[in-house]
């Protein structure tokens, strides 16, 4: 057979080889026609691990506290990179990792649930841009994906689509995992395939409660089993992205003590600890210096002795967290390895989409979606509010959905400045990378220290395999790959450096790197304050970028950016300055901070608030795609059937305890429950119970004015009747819930109120005909646009933290 | 430990004292079980202490001092303790958020948060919340106040008279005070 054509896809079907005549007779049958197309010869199966939300200093193969035995057994078997870049945000990241092209190019210069109007930022992949599972695909790989997405727009989230941009969509022929930005670990709210399945049924098992990573694993195993039973050649490209380590962090008690009073010291002293060893591992030059701790961050001997305990914990989760992502992904390590095929399968790991995240602010939260909302409680509050929900013991279970203190993730990414969000330095962009491939590396336990980014991956892949990127996708003409191979770098240390030249953009915050120069232009707002006061400096009319401070950094004789060289060289930051904005030009940066475009006014047009209805047997509806109760009056009315000996559970319910709202009946009683992100939880209950028959329920919600977490006045009606009702004066501004869903009928995942949570899921034992939601527009233009922007500001906090 | 040790009973009447009533809220009950032994184990004498709590299902669990049920018992509890919490604990938070929140449309939530708050005579303390109140001699005050540490927000009142009327007084005063948002 012929090799085809690989730079059209799909592969061109083979002219029919045999003969046709009126009958079978003479006939001759060309069994071509019906291969599979192959892949090139040797391709070796691709196993691709992306870790979330952590550092470079964050696992013991770097030096790190977090002890993670598989990443370094490879490690040990293969390569250590050590100056591995990344963009700082999880979605750019992603993109670029899939499509070997630079994260704006491809529509990603925010997160998924961010669209906007700029070609660089609409979250939609462009069909000049197959990705790498797509092109794998139509060259004979068999193509999976599990865990965290993020990859596709929130209002496409739901069974109408489009499915185009799902994981599916990009080429994976199977996927489990959730679609946004973060999950719970034990109730996430799945999908599958091209369907929302919600919360396992594992998860109300207490026996054997669900957790997602383990569940990852056994998906992967199994369906790298499955591949393996039909066909036993056949390359498999699998895409294993934890949701480990971003918040929340959740892991079982047994993994986050092991690491009990292993960070009492505070992250002062961490970071001088992490520092010696990555010095004596050799993946930090002797000669580095570590970069000093910004006023940003409170020194440890500052923090009360009270909170220093509670933060000492968040860390110890977050490093059992981390190390039950290292033994998951060594359960698929295994797995392969017992297939036989570990040789001849190229494992790159990824530890960390962007550097450790700092979205905890100051406090770290007990729920992680506090900062998204703008809700700022103070360290006492904190707290308190992880005191509430079971305190330090409790952190990392399902009760909470817990984010540590903004300082441990800068400890996380040892020795270098800042973390996540801050595309200006390496602590958002420089993170490990392990590559494993015993029958093709050398020297197994090697040191690669060549400039490399995310977009050499796939290109790196494709020239392993031996797939040329296709000029042409579905009769699309398709946009150059931006990356380079470093497929030179496997075999010989000394290989020459080939990507010698890369933009970084996130949030406005930017860097221009070239031949070992680094400018960075760090906007100076800290990454977790968006307050007005904050934002004002970036207004359209205010923010000049080129006023911004720059530093340059020499990087090879300065791993860290310690050393800024600005001052001496005055020529050469103006030089790398004009080559950004030649790169943003071309690669659809501009304009600058388009992220941030909903805090200055730049909306999309108002959409229709009107009347949404939902059969009883809907569920798992995307947290992106509740309806937008938010900072507005509405009503929630079903209609019931109630049988004669009465009735209870869940009428709907949105997210959970830390967020969301539920109405439900309870003692024969009509009852909603409406949780201010876990810090206020309301509750008002009818005074007579309810009817049996054919029954209309009603919650109205008047709002006191269109403002953010506008307080207002519930009341309850049965068959139009009022039967209670009270105050809630803090209401959700923007968004409940990450990752939870909404459901008819019953109460999937963790429940809302908790007085049920010993009966969740909580199903309505009568029957529900529907349930609508009809949201008010605010009477006056103003007031709705208002409230619009609102909207659309938690986009942007939600991109923000995503 | 027992919470009561270091309580001390002085022998009544009460006729011309000076009492003060000092009311903490708080977003967990451990927090106020904190100040609430702080304020036992002060060394001061207190009339009483009591903290009562909504747990997040709705349970709702009171303690309180053994010397302020024998109060309660000589009638002090017709003063209605419980409706010093009715506000507790939304202004602090109120505060806060307001600044931000209300800031991102260039308005504050405060005033309309505040004026609702004072307005809500028939709420009790919300789901997951505490509060803590303590009344005592104003002189034990010196020694009381300090180790209240983690109220997230505190009222006081001071008021004069015979024991029951300053109590009620001094109530009175620090319900007025919390809500007006004071700290």
């Amino acid at each position: 057979m012929t090799e085809p054509d690989r730079t059209t896809l799909p592969l061109s079907a083979p002219e029919f080889a045999g003969t046709a005549n009126h009958s079978l007779r003479g006939s001759e049958p060309d069994w071509n026609l019906i291969r599979q197309p192959d892949p090139p010869e040797g391709a070796p199966n691709v196993l691709l691990v992306l870790i979330d939300d952590a550092g470079f200093g964050n696992p013991s193969t770097f030096g790190g506290p977090i002890q993670t035995p598989n990443y370094t057994r490879l490690a040990e078997g293969g390569l250590r990179y050590n100056r591995f870049h990344v963009t700082a945000l999880c979605s750019p990241t992603r993109a670029a990792l899939l499509t070997a092209r630079n994260n704006h190019a491809v529509g990603f210069g925010s997160i998924g649930e961010f669209s906007s109007g700029f070609p660089g930022y609409t979250a939609m992949l462009p069909p000049e841009c197959a990705p790498l599972p797509r092109i794998l695909r139509d060259n004979g790989y068999s193509t999976a994906a599990f865990g965290k997405w993020h990859l596709t727009p929130d209002g496409q989230q739901g069974p109408a689509g489009p499915l185009g941009r799902w994981p599916n969509g990009w080429g994976f022929d199977y996927f489990y995992g959730f679609l946004g930005g973060d999950s719970g670990q034990w109730d996430p709210c799945l999908a599958e395939n091209q369907k929302i399945i919600g919360t396992p049924a594992e998860y109300y098992d207490e026996q054997h409660p669900y957790y997602l990573p383990d569940a990852m694993a056994d998906k992967t195993i199994e369906w790298l089993h499955g591949v393996r039973g039909q066909d036993a050649r056949k390359p498999f490209f699998a895409y294993f992205a934890t949701g480990c380590s971003h918040a929340p962090h959740h892991v079982a008690a047994q993994w986050a003590d092991r690491y009990k009073g292993q960070f009492d010291q505070g992250w002062d002293r961490l970071r001088e600890e992490v520092f010696e060893r990555q010095k004596q591992l050799g993946v930090v030059p002797t000669d580095a210096e570590l970069t000093p701790r910004d006023d940003a961050f409170p020194a440890w001997d500052d923090v009360p002795p009270r909170l220093q305990a509670l933060y000492a914990r968040q860390m110890e989760v977050y490093a059992g967290f981390s190390e039950n992502a290292d033994h998951n992904v060594g359960r698929v390590i295994d797995a392969i390895e017992e297939l036989g095929e570990l040789g001849n399968t190229l494992v790159i790991w990824i530890w960390g989409d962007n550097g450790a995240s700092m979205e905890g602010t100051i406090t770290g939260s007990f729920n992680e979606m506090t900062m998204q909302n703008g809700i700022p409680l103070t360290d006492e509050m904190q707290l308190q509010l992880a005191e509430r929900y079971g305190g330090s013991e409790s952190w990392g279970g399902p009760i909470m959905d817990p984010h540590y203190a903004a300082a441990w993730a800068w400890a996380g990414n040892t020795p270098f400045q800042w973390g996540k969000q801050v595309g200006s330095h390496l602590g958002g962009t420089r993170n490990p990378m392990v590559i494993h491939w015993p029958e093709r590396i050398l020297d197994p336990g090697g040191l690669r220290s060549q400039f490399t980014h995310v977009t050499d991956v796939g290109a790196t892949i494709l020239d392993v395999a031996g797939i040329p990127a296709p000029s042409r996708v579905d009769g699309v003409e398709q946009e150059p790959l931006h990356g380079v191979t470093f497929a030179d770098s496997l075999l010989d240390a000394t290989a020459p450096e080939r990507h010698t030249q890369q933009y970084f953009e996130t949030i406005g915050n930017r860097a221009m790197y070239k031949d070992g120069w680094w400018l960075a232009m760090r906007t100076p707002r800290i990454p977790w304050v968006v307050t007005p006061e904050a934002l004002r400096p970036y207004a359209p009319d205010v923010w000049d970028p080129d006023a911004d401070p720059a530093e340059l950094y020499y990087l090879p004789d300065d791993f860290s950016q310690a050393r800024d060289l600005a001052a001496d060289h005055p020529q050469r930051v103006q030089e790398l300055k004009d080559l950004f904005w030649q790169e943003a030009e071309r690669y659809k940066v501009l304009p600058l901070l388009a992220t941030l475009s909903a805090f200055f006014g730049i909306i999309p047009p108002l959409e229709a608030t009107d009347k949404i209805e939902y059969r009883g047997d809907v569920q798992n509806v995307a947290p992106g795609m509740i309806p937008r109760i938010y900072n507005r009056s509405y009503t929630i009315s079903a209609d019931l059937l109630v049988p004669r000996e009465g009735a209870e559970g869940v009428i709907v319910a949105e997210a959970d305890h830390l967020g969301g709202f539920s109405l439900f009946v309870d003692d024969g009683r009509l009852t909603h429950t409406y949780s201010m992100m876990g810090v206020f939880v309301y509750r008002q209950q009818a005074d007579t119970p309810l009817p049996t028959g054919e029954v209309t329920v009603r919650m109205e919600f008047a709002a006191d004015a269109a403002k953010p977490a506008t307080g207002g006045q519930v009341t309850l009606y049965v068959n139009d009747a009022p039967v209670g009702g009270g105050r809630m004066d803090h209401t959700v501004p923007m968004r409940f819930s990450a990752y939870a869903g909404m459901d008819i009928g019953r109460d999937n995942g963790a429940v809302v109120d908790l007085s049920y949570a010993d009966r969740q899921p909580f199903a309505f034992t009568g029957t529900i005909r529907k349930v609508v939601f009809d949201v008010k527009a605010h009477p006056s233009a103003g007031d709705e646009r208002a409230v619009h922007t609102v909207a659309h500001h938690g986009h942007a906090a939600h991109g923000l933290s995503a | 430990m027992n919470p009561t040790a270091g309580l001390k009973v002085l022998s009544l009447p009460f006729d011309h004292e000076t009492t003060d009533v000092l009311i903490g809220s708080y977003l967990s009950h451990d927090a106020a079980q904190d100040d609430y032994r702080a304020a036992l184990a002060c060394g001061a004498y207190l009339h009483g202490a009591i903290v009562v709590a909504k747990d997040v299902t709705g349970k709702v669990t009171v303690e309180q001092s053994d010397h302020m049920a024998r109060e309660m018992a000589q009638g002090l509890g017709t003063l209605g303790f419980l409706t010093g919490l009715m506000v507790l604990p939304l202004v602090p938070l109120t505060t806060g958020f307001g600044a931000v929140m209300g800031g991102l449309l260039g308005e504050g939530l405060h005033l309309l948060t505040e004026t609702k708050v004072k307005g809500q005579a028939a709420t009790m303390i919300p789901l997951g919340c505490a509060a803590l109140i303590i009344a005592y001699p104003h002189s034990s005050a010196d020694a009381v106040e300090p180790v209240v540490t983690r109220a997230l927000s505190k009222a006081r009142g001071e008021a004069q008279g015979h024991h029951l009327q300053a109590l009620r007084g001094a109530l009175a005063v620090a319900q007025k005070e919390m809500a007006a948002g004071q700290t």
